[in-house]
């Protein structure tokens, strides 16, 4: 359903993605890894156009995507989170999801918003100011759920489960698989965490400085040395 | 709660039974409510940009000349009724606002810089365009205001009446939207536009939208004016005062509350005209400035915030002495 082609992006002189390659599938289950700056944050900026790539192809469905603006890919069903949670200010958490479901959607259903607070622990917190009330997790759980409620076709998540402590993240990861389960959404998931990569992915894409250097099953990835030691950050000069 | 839902109520109907009954009779009073009243509305105009659409204009002027320009001429040169004139001249501003509309990419300071210099270009157009709009003598005998059953709504009762239900329907508006999910929107993209946007909110569309809406009003009292005073030129439809006063009521006011832009109009225009204006003829102006200066020390965000909290401190203080007493 998605694929990138050869995509570039440069920020002044600093090449953060060169000739980038990636094809997501219905109902697939990615894992992006790499290190710190290898670029994992720039591709999801491309594929919701926060960045405009230097060079490259991008295709959703049958959507030639460089060419939408920002709102068009949400409204075309591409959701993502924000490794900085970035609840809209000013509102409720309530709030948060009819904007993201009115203009996600194009249509309200309150049933639905209820649905999505339950389904995230966030219905205690619904009439809580969303920028400024929440605990971490709330504010991670907020993120999912501005994006479940544009009903998306294919699901970002940028480090959704870091900075969690392990009761958290463990139910998050659950929750994660359980939605992927039942609705069949299509998920990239930026993550550190090799076991939870593991758990939840058919496939993992490695970017290092910017280029994919594997894009294998789980457990062929973490098996190759060359792979894990740029994964740990190790470099040899 | 309940106090919030009836107070509108009631200061709606003083404003189309008492002030009339009380004030009706004394025209210079009522010509002074009515300035008021066109400031008010183009302060609403101003802030509801502001606070919805996260945009500071300097150049209202420009919406209230051009409103003002194409009702005049369409009354005169296309035989068109007051009424329908007046929101075409809404729909003008509106329109000219679209040409503005590059500007929307602007930030801050900078938009605000170039949509004055908008309200420059209108007003030179307004001047060079001759054969259109008269150029630099300007439109005399501009149509009055209709007679609707029998009421004479060129009157100065009439005209009273006729601005302040444009100025009530643009703050319902405004709260309306406020309180819809477009005002949600709009409310979240001032600190978090990416966010916004990557939920599918089309953020430039709906400020321009804000613009238009704005500037529709802001035509629509321009429009008003010119029945109103039956004349114009270009350098009295786009006088930068326009721009400024409306600001400073809103301030004044409080911009961030739909009541407080009309709130600061009254009470600024009033107390200028009335008791600043007799005792200092020229230069009363200066008084207003102070008045500003001090609101904005005293209570950054305006009279009406700052009259709820003290109504709130007022009433917290006789219940707590009735606890006390009990
Ligand atoms: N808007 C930007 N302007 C300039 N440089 C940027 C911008 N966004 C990212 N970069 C740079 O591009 C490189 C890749 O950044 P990116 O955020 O995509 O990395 P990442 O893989 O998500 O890292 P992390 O694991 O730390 O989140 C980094 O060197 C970063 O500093
Ligand atoms: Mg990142």
């Amino acid at each position: 359903m998605l694929q990138l082609e050869d995509i570039s992006v440069a920020f002044g002189g600093l090449a953060a993605l060169s000739n980038v390659n990636l094809r997501v599938d219905n109902g697939e289950f990615v894992g992006l890894v790499g290190p710190n700056g290898a670029g994992k944050t720039t591709v999801f900026n491309v594929i919701s156009g926060l960045v405009k790539p230097t060079a490259g192809n991008a295709r959703f469905i049958a959507m030639d995507l460089l060419k939408q603006p920002i709102h068009a890919r949400a409204r075309a069903g591409i959701a993502r989170t924000f490794q900085i949670p970035q609840p809209l200010h000013e509102l409720t958490v309530r709030q948060n999801l009819i904007v993201a479901q009115k203009f996600g959607t194009g249509h309200s259903d309150p049933k639905r918003i209820d649905e999505i607070l339950d389904f995230l622990g966030l219905t205690e917190r619904a009439e809580r100011n969303a920028a400024n009330d929440l605990a971490l997790t709330e504010h991670k759980a907020l993120e999912v759920g501005k994006a479940l409620a544009t009903d998306p076709k294919l699901l970002l998540l940028d480090e959704a489960l870091a900075g969690l402590e392990t009761t958290g993240k463990r139910q998050f990861t659950q929750m994660i698989k359980q939605l992927h389960e039942e609705t069949g959404l299509a998920i990239v998931i930026i993550e550190h965490d090799i076991e939870t990569i593991s758990e939840l992915c058919q496939r993992a894409v490695v970017l290092d400085f910017g280029k994919v250097i594997a894009d294998e099953t789980p457990e062929r990835i973490f098996r190759d040395p060359e792979v894990m030691r740029s994964y740990t950050g190790e470099r040899s000069a | 709660m309940r106090a919030n839902g009836i107070l509108p109520a009631v200061a709606v109907i003083a404003l189309y039974l008492l002030v009339p009954a009380a004030l009706g009779h004394v025209d210079y009073v009522m010509s002074l409510i009515v300035a008021a009243l066109t400031i008010g509305g183009i302060a609403v105009a101003w802030a509801m940009l502001g606070n919805l659409g996260g945009m500071v204009s300097f150049g209202h002027a420009a919406f209230f000349g051009v409103g003002a320009y194409v009702s005049a001429l369409l009354t005169l040169d296309a035989g068109w009724p007051v009424f329908p004139a007046m929101l075409a001249g809404g729909a003008g501003a509106a329109i000219a606002s679209v040409v503005t509309m590059p500007a929307l990419r602007l930030r801050g300071p900078y938009f605000a810089l170039s949509i004055l210099a908008f309200a420059h270009i209108f007003r030179i157009l307004a001047t060079e365009l001759e054969s259109i709009t008269r150029g630099a003598g300007g439109i005399l005998s501009i149509p009055v205001l209709p007679t609707v059953a029998g009421f004479d709504l060129s009157s100065k009762i009439g005209s009273y009446y006729v601005i302040l239900t444009i100025v009530l329907m643009a703050m319902a508006g405004y709260a309306w939207l406020r309180r819809s999910t477009v005002g949600l929107a709009l409310l979240a993209m001032h600190d978090t536009e990416d966010a916004t946007k990557v939920v599918g909110v089309p953020s430039t569309r709906l400020k321009a939208m804000m613009l238009a809406l704005s500037a529709f009003i802001t035509g629509v009292v321009g429009a008003f004016n010119a029945h109103q005073i039956n004349f114009l030129d270009p350098d009295y439809a786009f006088s930068g005062l326009w721009t400024v006063l409306p600001i400073v009521a809103a301030i004044f006011g409080g911009y961030r509350t739909i009541s407080g832009p009309l709130v600061g109009a009254l009470v600024i225009y009033l107390v200028d005209q009335l008791v600043f204006k007799s005792f200092l003829p020229h230069g009363h102006e200066i008084i207003l400035g102070a008045l500003l200066v001090a609101m904005i020390v005293l209570s950054p965000t305006g009279l009406v915030p700052l009259v709820r909290q003290t109504v709130t401190l007022v009433r917290q203080t006789v219940t707590r002495g009735h606890h006390a007493a009990a």
